[in-house]
C-alpha cells in the first residue's frame, strides 16, 4: 500500500459536501425548530417546544398526519401488492412477458408533474375520459352495482374535488406511478429463486400453485419484500407533485389531501414561517430514518429464512 | 441466499407455468388481467398523446377518436391581432405544438434541463469516484469512519432536508440560480457506495500492476478504474438523469419566477398555471414534448434502464 497521502484528496470533498450539505442541514432544521425564524428577519426567538406542540395538538397538522398516513397505508400495500402480482403473472405467462413489463414500468419513466396534469384532465368531472366512459356503463348490468347506479343518476363523482374521493384517488395515482418499480425489484428476485426448491416442494406433496408460492416463492423473496416494502414507504412519505398539480393552494377539499412534504412547502416556503417548517421536517425525517433501520435490522435477522 | 446456486434456466420460464402448448384457460385469464392492467396503466399516455393532437372544441366535446378530424379551427388569438381570418385558420397538431413552442420558451427549458442533470452527474461522478476508490482500495486511518458516515447518510433523502438547504442557499444569495439547482445533488452518497462495492470486485493486481508502472494514484482512478467500471456508471447515470429530469419539488422551491432558469417541469407547471379552454391542447403537447425523451430513450434501452432504476434494490 502506497504511503502518500493521497486518500485524502479523494475522499475530502466527498467528506466535505457529505458535511455541509447532509449533516448540516439536519442540524440547522433540529435548532431551527426550537425557534420562530423567519427569511429576512435579523434574529430570532427561542419558543422551546412551542413548534412541536402546535404540530401534535393542532387541527390542522392533525389533518397533515391524517392525510400522510391514509395515502401511504393505501399506497404502501396496494403497490406493493400489485407489484407482485404483476411479476408473478409476467413470470408465469409463457408469451409477452417484456411487453407487459415495458408497459408497467413507463409511469415509473415519466415526470409525475406531468402525468398528474393529465390525470387531473383524465379525471375531469365533465370533459375526462373516466366519467365519461363511466356513464357508457349506465343502463348496463353494472347498474345492479348500487355505487354505479347512483352515480348514473346523480353523476359520477368529482374524484379530484370531492372531500371524500381526493385522498384516495391522489393515493390511486401513487399506486399507478409506483407499482412497476416494484415489479421490476419482484422480478429480479424471481430470478434468483432455484427452481430446484419447486422439484423439493412437489415431492413434498405441494401440488397447488398457492402451496408453492406459501412455502418457496413468498419465503424466498422475503429481502425483496423488505426492501420494497421500505423504499415503498419512503417513497409515499414523499409525494408532494402529485398534490401541489392538483392543489396549489391549501392542499385539498378541507385539507383532507395537505400531505408533510406539501406542509412543509407550504408552511416555509410560501408562508415563511421557517421554525413550524422545520419541526415538520424533523419530525418527518424521525419516521423515515425509522423506517430504514428497521429495514436494516430485518435484513440483518435473515427474514428468508424465518 | 446467496448459499444456494442458481439455476442455468431460471430466466424467463416461472414457477408456475403449466407445461402445455394448447389452449389453457389460466394462460387465458392470466393474460386478459394483465391486459387489463394494461389498458388502466397507459390511459393517462393515451390521453396526453390524443389531446395534443386534437382541436379545442374535440377536447370540449370529448370527439374525435385518438388523432381528431384534424379540420382546421379559427385561432381566436390570432384574430385578435388583427390579422385576416382566412389566415388564421390552423390544423390543430401543428398548432398545438408550435403553441407549445411559442408561448413559452419550451426550448430553453429542455436546453436548462439537459445542462442540469448533465452537471449533477458530471459532478456527482467527479466525487463519488475517488472517494469510492479510497474506501475500496486503499488503506488508511479512518476508512471504517469515513464509510460508516456513508452509510448513514445513505437514510437521509434529500427531499426532506430541503428546507435547511434552502435556507443556506437564500443566506448565499445562490436562490434563482444554475447553483441552486445543482448544488444539493452534487454528493451522491449512493453513488459512493454503489462505485466502492463494484470497486472492491477489481482484482488488487491490476492496480499493482499500475502502480508498478509507476502511474500515480491520480491516474489510477481517472485510467483505470474509470474504464472497468463504465457498466456500472451508465447504470448510476441514468439513475441520476431520470430523478433530476423528473425532479418537480426541488426546482420549485429553489426557483422563482424567473423563466429563464425554469427547468422543464417547472415549465409545465407555469404552462398549467394560466391554461384556459383553448389551451389545453398545446399544454398536452408540452407534457408529450417533456415526457417524450425520457419514454423514448427507456424504449430503445430497456434493460439497461431497468437496471439503472432499480439500482437502489441493490443495496
Amino acid at each position: 500500500m502506497p504511503s502518500s497521502r493521497a486518500h485524502w484528496w479523494f475522499i475530502g470533498p466527498a467528506l466535505f459536501l457529505m458535511a455541509v450539505i447532509l449533516l448540516m442541514p439536519i442540524g440547522i432544521a433540529g435548532v431551527m425548530s426550537f425557534t420562530n425564524y423567519s427569511l429576512g428577519n435579523p434574529g430570532a426567538d427561542w419558543v422551546g417546544l412551542e413548534n412541536y406542540e402546535k404540530i401534535f395538538t393542532r387541527s390542522t397538522y392533525q389533518k397533515m398526519f391524517g392525510a400522510t398516513f391514509r395515502y401511504v397505508f393505501v399506497v404502501v400495500p396496494l403497490s406493493v401488492g400489485l407489484g407482485l402480482g404483476a411479476a408473478l403473472l409476467i413470470n408465469s405467462t409463457k408469451r409477452f412477458g417484456d411487453f407487459y413489463k415495458t408497459i408497467y414500468f413507463l409511469p415509473v419513466m415519466a415526470a409525475l408533474i406531468a402525468m398528474a396534469i393529465v390525470w387531473e384532465f383524465a379525471l375531469h368531472p365533465t370533459i375526462g375520459i373516466v366519467n365519461s366512459t363511466l356513464e357508457k356503463g349506465c343502463g348496463t348490468v353494472l347498474e345492479s352495482w348500487s355505487w354505479f347506479s347512483q352515480g348514473c343518476d346523480r353523476g359520477f363523482p368529482l374524484w379530484l374535488t370531492d372531500r371524500d374521493y381526493a385522498i384516495w384517488t391522489v393515493a390511486f395515482i401513487g399506486v399507478w406511478q409506483g407499482f412497476g418499480f416494484n415489479m421490476v425489484l419482484y422480478l429480479a428476485g424471481l430470478t434468483s429463486v432455484p427452481r430446484e426448491l419447486y422439484q423439493a416442494a412437489e415431492m413434498d406433496g405441494a401440488k397447488s400453485a398457492w402451496e408453492r408460492f406459501r412455502l418457496v416463492t413468498w419465503p424466498m423473496l422475503g429481502p425483496t419484500t423488505v426492501f420494497v416494502v421500505t423504499i415503498s414507504f419512503i417513497r409515499s412519505f414523499q409525494v408532494f407533485d402529485t398534490v401541489e398539480a392538483f392543489y396549489p393552494q391549501g392542499g385539498g377539499p378541507s385539507k383532507s389531501v395537505y400531505v408533510m412534504m406539501f406542509a412543509i412547502y407550504e408552511k416555509a416556503i410560501q408562508q415563511n414561517l421557517m421554525g413550524i417548517g422545520a419541526a415538520i421536517t424533523v419530525v418527518f425525517l424521525v419516521f423515515v430514518m425509522f423506517l430504514t433501520l428497521a429495514q436494516r435490522w430485518l435484513v440483518e435477522k435473515r427474514v428468508h429464512y424465518s | 441466499m446467496s448459499d444456494l446456486s442458481l439455476p442455468a434456466n431460471g430466466t424467463a420460464s416461472g414457477a408456475f407455468s403449466v407445461p402445455s402448448f394448447r389452449f389453457s384457460a389460466t394462460e387465458t385469464l392470466k393474460h386478459l388481467v394483465l391486459i387489463l392492467g394494461s389498458l388502466i396503466v397507459l390511459l393517462p399516455f393515451y390521453v396526453m398523446l390524443s389531446y395534443s393532437f386534437k382541436s379545442p372544441a374535440e377536447i370540449m366535446q370529448n370527439i374525435g377518436g385518438f388523432f381528431g378530424a384534424q379540420e382546421s379551427f379559427r385561432d381566436d388569438y390570432c384574430v385578435k391581432l388583427g390579422k385576416d381570418i382566412a389566415d388564421c385558420m390552423v390544423t390543430p397538431a401543428i398548432y398545438n405544438y408550435t403553441t407549445a413552442f411559442h408561448k413559452a420558451p419550451l426550448v430553453r427549458y429542455l436546453l436548462n434541463g439537459v445542462i442540469i442533470t448533465a452537471s449533477i452527474f458530471f459532478i456527482q461522478v467527479l466525487v463519488a469516484l475517488p472517494c469510492a476508490y479510497a474506501l475500496a482500495k486503499l488503506r488508511f486511518w479512518g476508512r471504517e469512519a469515513v464509510f460508516g458516515l456513508v452509510l448513514f447518510c445513505l437514510l437521509i433523502p434529500v427531499h426532506a432536508i430541503a428546507l435547511p438547504l434552502y435556507i443556506m442557499l437564500a443566506k448565499l444569495g445562490l436562490t434563482n440560480s444554475y447553483a441552486a439547482l445543482v448544488i444539493p445533488w452534487t454528493i451522491s452518497v449512493f453513488g459512493i457506495f454503489l462505485m466502492r462495492q463494484f470497486f472492491m470486485t477489481v482484482p488488487d493486481d491490476l492496480i499493482d500492476a499500475a502502480r508498478m508502472d509507476g502511474m500515480s494514484e491520480f491516474s489510477i482512478i481517472w485510467n483505470v478504474m474509470l474504464p472497468t467500471a463504465v457498466p456500472a456508471l451508465l447504470a448510476f447515470a441514468i439513475f441520476s438523469v431520470v430523478a433530476h429530469w423528473n425532479d418537480y419539488f426541488w426546482p420549485r422551491i429553489v426557483i422563482t419566477g424567473n423563466r429563464d432558469l425554469f427547468t422543464p417541469p417547472l415549465g409545465l407547471r407555469e404552462f398549467k398555471g394560466d391554461a384556459d379552454g383553448d389551451n389545453f391542447g398545446p399544454m398536452m403537447a408540452t407534457a408529450t414534448v417533456i415526457v417524450a425523451p425520457l419514454i423514448i430513450a427507456f424504449l430503445i434501452a430497456q434493460r439497461r434502464f431497468i437496471e439503472g432504476i432499480t439500482l437502489s434494490g441493490m443495496k
